[in-house]
């Protein structure tokens, strides 16, 4: 009957993310990184960088919209785990606790941003954890080191003269999906709302 | 608009195996309230139906969570953890305690029932009305408070799955009353009475659970986008043919209409093509709600 997570100091950081969509080229090397990073196995991404087409040849674009978990100051995830597998640290990043987990799969489900995922042979949840153990030593997220237009921009949002939140303050940014009330901390620059399109049909598991 | 060049596919999470679930905990919970309206509100006539759904809803209780612990992918510790590491705000940390405290109570209730002393069975049935729409109504909430799905995020959700339970119950009742009374009785008779007034009940019923899915639908398809595409995904989309006609048509609305009709209520072989489709109905909503409710892509 106990939060093994809970716990009172808060004078730390809060990280964050910013994503300029401007400096985005679409080259998915975030998404590689990522994976060599935290051994991700095949089929299944922490990170990954949506890609759209739009229009007619020869007036054709390409938006992207990378992808992450949030790292929500909310996160529904936290709130629905039935045995407090997921938690959040006191620096905001939402962990998964691998000790507690009994892949129940109900934080899957809730997460508005699906980018939880089923470990295939662990047989439990695991996702982006802003490569924790790489912050802990002072280096930044592996996706942020890769990109080669600096499109990703970590920090701490709570150090009024880190980048992140010069930018956050002072950039037009917007969030996925604010109105869950999740209160999402990776933002993003230049944003495409095509890129985050609702569809209304579905690919059934009996389906070919 | 825009065309998909590259993006990752959702794992869907909750699929078969938790429809199952919610399946078997709801004709658990249906039978269980038969088994409670003649010792617990004393509706006399019900009485030959009391031992049978207090047996039924305790097989099916132990049945039912089988399937849960297929799905999870540490079963054992699952059980461990659920007691040990307990988050109050989680819908799904109070199911191992419900799990557990209603078929024990349901085991003491049959006890009772079957020694003879009326009190203690009044008494613990009554204590297990609330466990039965708990261990059921928790189902809903599981999904209700999964926000991201808007499919799932309605305050309706419990509501739903209680009616969709006792009507199931109901028509796994008549069919297993049927049975017992032509064969393993001495008189080999069904009993028509009861039978015929459990019919009533699921025909009332009924009516009630196909108003509750059209509030629900009005509600998803003058609501937000995604709510507005859920609803077409279910209505006339890929899902169409399991919602509309399996669920709804095949599911509540024949049998609703062959139990309100006394001509037809009163053959037996109606009677039991009406319960046969209803629960093949219920056993639909169940995925149609579960794997159809977040089937759809969300970003
Ligand atoms: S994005 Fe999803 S997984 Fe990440 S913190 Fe938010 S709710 Fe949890
Ligand atoms: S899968 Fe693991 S982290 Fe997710 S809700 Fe279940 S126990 Fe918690
Ligand atoms: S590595 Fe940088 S430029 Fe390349 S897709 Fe990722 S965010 Fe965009």
């Amino acid at each position: 009957m106990s939060n093994p997570h809970k716990s009172k100091n808060s004078d730390l950081p809060r990280y964050g993310m910013l994503i300029d969509l401007d400096r985005c080229v679409g080259c998915h090397t975030c998404e590689i990184a990522c994976k060599i990073e935290n051994d991700v196995p095949l089929g299944i991404w922490r990170s990954w960088v949506k890609e759209i087409e739009k229009g007619k040849y020869p007036d054709v674009v390409r938006s992207f919209r990378p992808t992450l978990c949030n790292h929500c100051e909310n996160p529904i995830c936290v709130k629905v785990c039935p045995v407090n597998a997921a938690w959040q640290r006191e620096d905001g990043i939402v962990m998964l606790d691998p000790h507690l987990c009994v892949g129940c799969r109900y934080c899957m489900s809730a997460c508005p941003y699906e980018v939880r995922y089923i470990h295939p042979t662990k047989g439990m949840i695991d996702k982006c954890d802003f490569c924790s153990t790489r912050v802990d030593a002072g280096l930044k997220p592996s996706c942020v080191e890769a990109c080669p237009s600096s499109a990703r921009i970590f920090g701490d949002l709570n150090d009024a003269k880190s980048e992140v939140a010069k930018l956050v303050a002072t950039k037009a940014v917007s969030t996925l999906k604010p109105e869950i009330g999740t209160g999402p901390r990776v933002y993003y620059i230049g944003l495409d709302p095509a890129t985050m399109e609702i569809k209304r049909e579905a690919k059934l598991v009996w389906e070919k | 608009m825009g065309k998909v060049v590259f993006d990752v596919q959702y794992q869907t999470t909750l699929a078969f195996l938790i429809s199952y679930y919610f399946y078997f905990t709801g004709l658990s919970a249906g039978s269980f309230m038969i088994s409670t309206l003649s010792y617990g509100f004393g509706m006399e006539k019900f009485k030959p139906a009391s031992k049978m759904g207090v047996v039924a809803a305790v097989l099916l209780l132990l049945l039912a969570p089988q399937f849960l612990l297929m799905q999870v992918g540490w079963p054992i510790k699952s059980i461990w953890n659920h007691f040990v590491y307990f988050n109050p705000l989680s819908a799904m940390s109070y199911g191992a305690f419900l799990l557990m405290l209603y078929p024990m109570n349901s085991v003491v209730y049959g006890i009772f029932m079957f020694q003879g002393n009326l009190k203690m069975t009044k008494i613990f049935g009554l204590i297990g009305i609330p466990l039965a729409l708990a261990v059921h109504g928790y189902t809903g909430w599981i999904l209700a408070l999964g926000v991201a799905r808007d499919y799932w995020n309605t305050g309706l959700m419990p509501i739903v799955f209680l009616f969709s339970a006792m009507v199931s119950g109901i028509s796994m009742m008549i069919l297993m009353i049927m049975v017992r009374d032509r064969f393993f009785t001495k008189e080999k008779t069904i009993n028509h009475e009861l039978i015929d007034s459990l019919a009533k009940l699921l025909g009332w019923l009924l009516v009630v659970d196909l108003f509750l899915v059209f509030c629900d639908y009005s509600v998803l398809l003058y609501s937000k986008l995604e709510a507005q595409e859920v609803a077409h995904f279910m209505l006339f989309g890929k899902m169409s043919f399991w919602f509309v006609i399996v669920e709804n048509l095949i599911g509540k609305v024949i049998p609703m209409i062959i139990v309100m009709i006394p001509g037809m209520r009163k053959s037996y072989f109606w009677l039991i093509l009406a319960a046969l489709m209803n629960m093949a109905g219920i056993l639909a909503m169940r995925i149609v709600t579960v794997y159809g409710g977040q089937a759809l892509p969300l970003m």
